[in-house]
């Protein structure tokens, strides 16, 4: 391959933008989309909640009681308990593994039960704070039936709640990620159009004889649709600031990743979206390959809906589509504040985009 | 010094068992405008895209200012390339289409100037898709004369324009020609090579069935000349008895001539005898009419 020529990318990207910011319908919709996508989402789903799978539990005061209680929660079957050592510290484990749910038995547990007849459980909420609810009421119930199954006792039992995300985590930064993913998924659906579409006007075949070469014309593709998107997306954090009261873990290092994150993601999806494209040699195949490449795509990586509940084969293939590296990466760094992203989830998606890039400017041919 | 800019030898393309191109040879010198004639299907563009370097031919050799076109960036500026049907970005301007090619490309060419020459300045802040057809092929001439190219392949360049638009592109390729740039013409209009080409080569399935100035393709396969004559009837009795025989038909008496001079003989006649006649034409086939006797009946419309 050559090496890529910066002037002839400039060239290109001046010519793409100018066309582009001539059309006053694609600017109003650029800037009108994640406002409208915002609003819509913030309306929509701003009262939809679930329960996560995993809970983890550290049981500091080991006795029968305290371990009928975490059976009595393994046994509801909604959550997949793993249990934490003694000596592990549960807040570190939490910021290292993103976990959104966690109950602490403390050490003073058995013996205030023993002794007072009454003893406190500390749930920990880290995630939406609908999901929190929801944990904290499936949690209470096992511990309000356990009051019962205790003969000759009233209710005794409690459980402290302890949402340490409610002090800085509102809905809306839940669902600001997917929608930067679904931005990031319209610059691959654009592609997918425009692919077959310049081959068959003949753009293609024109811009071969400017001697650019087919890496530059990704790389400056892609470019384009970064800033475009960055663009996009700041107008939508903006509004999830504003209207909807969002509180990200935006600071000046994750602000960069979060670039880094993005520009990844891009060269990926347009790398993807040019492969599609190539398949696609009509219009109505253009449609249903976007749509089969997009909605999987969508569902399957958590864009808008959490996989908690979903089937552990879903899970799987969620494993092996690379937006859930593009949202988990931004879900820990945003949300969680988990900077173990930058070790597997960014590296992984770096890797993914490069080997796309590579692929799809090698398949693609200018002439057919 | 080798005097030819193009070579094409035994020039090959199949697609599957099917022949497009079918082992022709020819050669281009510098400062010739040379024309590839064929109706649709004959192979020309198809020929035309292997010399670009865009499409890979079968066997054969093709030589471009002494390099192999195929895979060859050493050629992308070299040769300026005006495509069939020019098409570019929805939304740019002929302004934003020059400054790119001229970036990319180094060229040192005057935009202004370039502009200027294919009568589109005044058009050069116009989104590309409000240009007429005429003002579209003139920015593909402008971007295919960007680097002042030695060699220029024009494909079809007046391709379903009107005939003011047409005869606008003639002008600017004469100047290219003035200039003394080689150039390959593709077109199906047959009075576009007679006027633009000093030779031409027709082509027919593939293969090249003649090539020669367009004089010389028409004095080998030209019909009789005629004589047409608007006189009275009486007339064509008078020159039958001096042996030459016509068809008279609503005021016109056609002669088929033996010989082009007959022409005079049969006029010098009329003279002398104080034969009365108002007029006359002496027609001699076109290169049109050869062509389409040439490749019988083939679609020459469009290719």
């Amino acid at each position: 391959m050559r090496i890529l020529n910066l002037n002839n990318i400039i060239a290109y990207f001046k010519l793409h933008s100018r066309a582009y910011f001539r059309s006053k319908g694609s600017i109003f919709f650029q800037l009108a989309f994640p406002i409208i996508l915002m609003i819509i989402f913030g309306a929509i789903f701003g009262g939809s909640s679930t329960a996560p799978t995993q809970l983890v539990i550290q049981n500091e005061s080991p006795s029968q009681i305290s371990w009928e209680i975490v059976n009595a929660i393994n046994d509801t079957g909604i959550f997949k308990v793993k249990i934490l050592n003694e000596n592990s510290s549960i807040n570190s484990y939490i910021s290292d593994n993103s976990v959104s749910a966690a109950l602490l038995i403390p050490k003073n547990f058995t013996q205030n039960f023993a002794m007072n007849g009454s003893a406190s459980l500390i749930f920990t909420g880290i995630g939406n704070p609908q999901e929190e609810q929801q944990e904290y009421q499936i949690l209470n119930n096992v511990v309000t039936s356990m009051n019962y199954k205790i003969e000759g006792k009233n209710p005794s039992l409690v459980l402290k709640s302890d949402y340490i995300s409610q002090q800085s985590l509102k809905e809306v930064d839940f669902y600001v990620p997917g929608l930067i993913g679904f931005t990031i998924l319209n610059s691959m659906f654009a592609m997918i159009y425009q692919v077959p579409n310049y081959r068959k006007d003949r753009i293609f075949r024109q811009l071969s004889f400017s001697g650019i070469s087919k890496g530059e014309w990704v790389i400056s593709t892609a470019l384009f649709n970064f800033l475009l998107t960055v663009l996009s997306d700041a107008i939508l954090v903006i509004i999830a600031y504003t209207l909807f009261g969002a509180s990200l873990n935006f600071t000046i290092l994750t602000s960069l990743v979060t670039l880094v994150i993005l520009f990844s993601g891009m060269l990926l999806f347009i790398g993807i979206g040019i492969l599609a494209g190539m398949v696609s040699d009509n219009e109505e195949t253009v449609s249903v390959i976007g749509n089969l490449i997009i909605f999987p795509m969508m569902f399957l990586s958590g864009v808008f809906f959490p996989l908690a509940f979903a089937p552990s084969y879903v899970k799987t293939i969620s494993d092996f589509l690379p937006l859930t590296y593009f949202i988990n990466s931004l879900n820990d760094m945003l949300i969680y504040k988990n900077y173990s992203v930058l070790e597997l989830e960014v590296p992984i998606l770096i890797v993914f985009s490069i080997a796309i890039f590579l692929i799809s400017v090698k398949l693609f041919k200018w002439n057919e | 010094m080798d005097n030819k800019v193009i070579k094409v030898t035994n020039l090959v393309k199949k697609y599957g068992d099917f022949i497009a191109v079918n082992g022709i040879s020819f050669d281009i010198s510098r400062g010739e405008v040379f024309s590839l004639l064929g109706p649709n299907g004959a192979g020309k563009t198809t020929t035309v895209e292997i010399l670009e370097g865009i499409r890979k031919k079968t066997s054969g050799e093709v030589i471009i200012l002494n390099e192999d076109p195929e895979n060859n960036r050493k050629l992308i500026g070299v040769v300026g390339i005006l495509p069939q049907d020019f098409n570019f970005l929805w939304n740019s301007t002929p302004m934003d289409a020059l400054n790119f090619y001229k970036k990319a490309l180094g060229s040192k060419g005057d935009i202004r100037e370039l502009l200027e020459k294919v009568e589109i300045y005044d058009k050069r802040d116009v989104p590309f898709q409000k240009l007429s057809g005429g003002q579209k092929q003139k920015l593909g001439l402008a971007i295919a004369m960007l680097n002042e190219p030695e060699v220029l392949f024009l494909d079809e360049p007046t391709s379903g324009l009107d005939p003011k638009a047409r005869r606008n592109i003639w002008k600017v390729i004469e100047t290219l020609k003035k200039e003394g740039r080689s150039i390959l013409l593709t077109t199906h209009y047959l009075e576009e090579a007679e006027i633009l080409a000093d030779r031409v080569a027709i082509m027919n399935h593939g293969q090249i069935i003649d090539t020669g100035t367009p004089m010389e393709i028409i004095e080998r396969h030209h019909n009789k000349d005629r004589l047409i004559i608007r006189a009275p009837q009486s007339i064509s009795q008078s020159l039958k008895k001096v042996g030459f025989v016509g068809n008279y038909s609503d005021g016109y008496l056609e002669i088929e001539l033996s010989e082009s001079r007959d022409a005079a003989k049969i006029i010098n006649y009329l003279v002398d005898e104080n034969l009365s006649f108002e007029d006359f034409t002496l027609k001699r086939e076109s290169l049109e009419d050869v062509f389409v006797r040439m490749v019988g009946d083939e679609d020459i419309e469009s290719e």
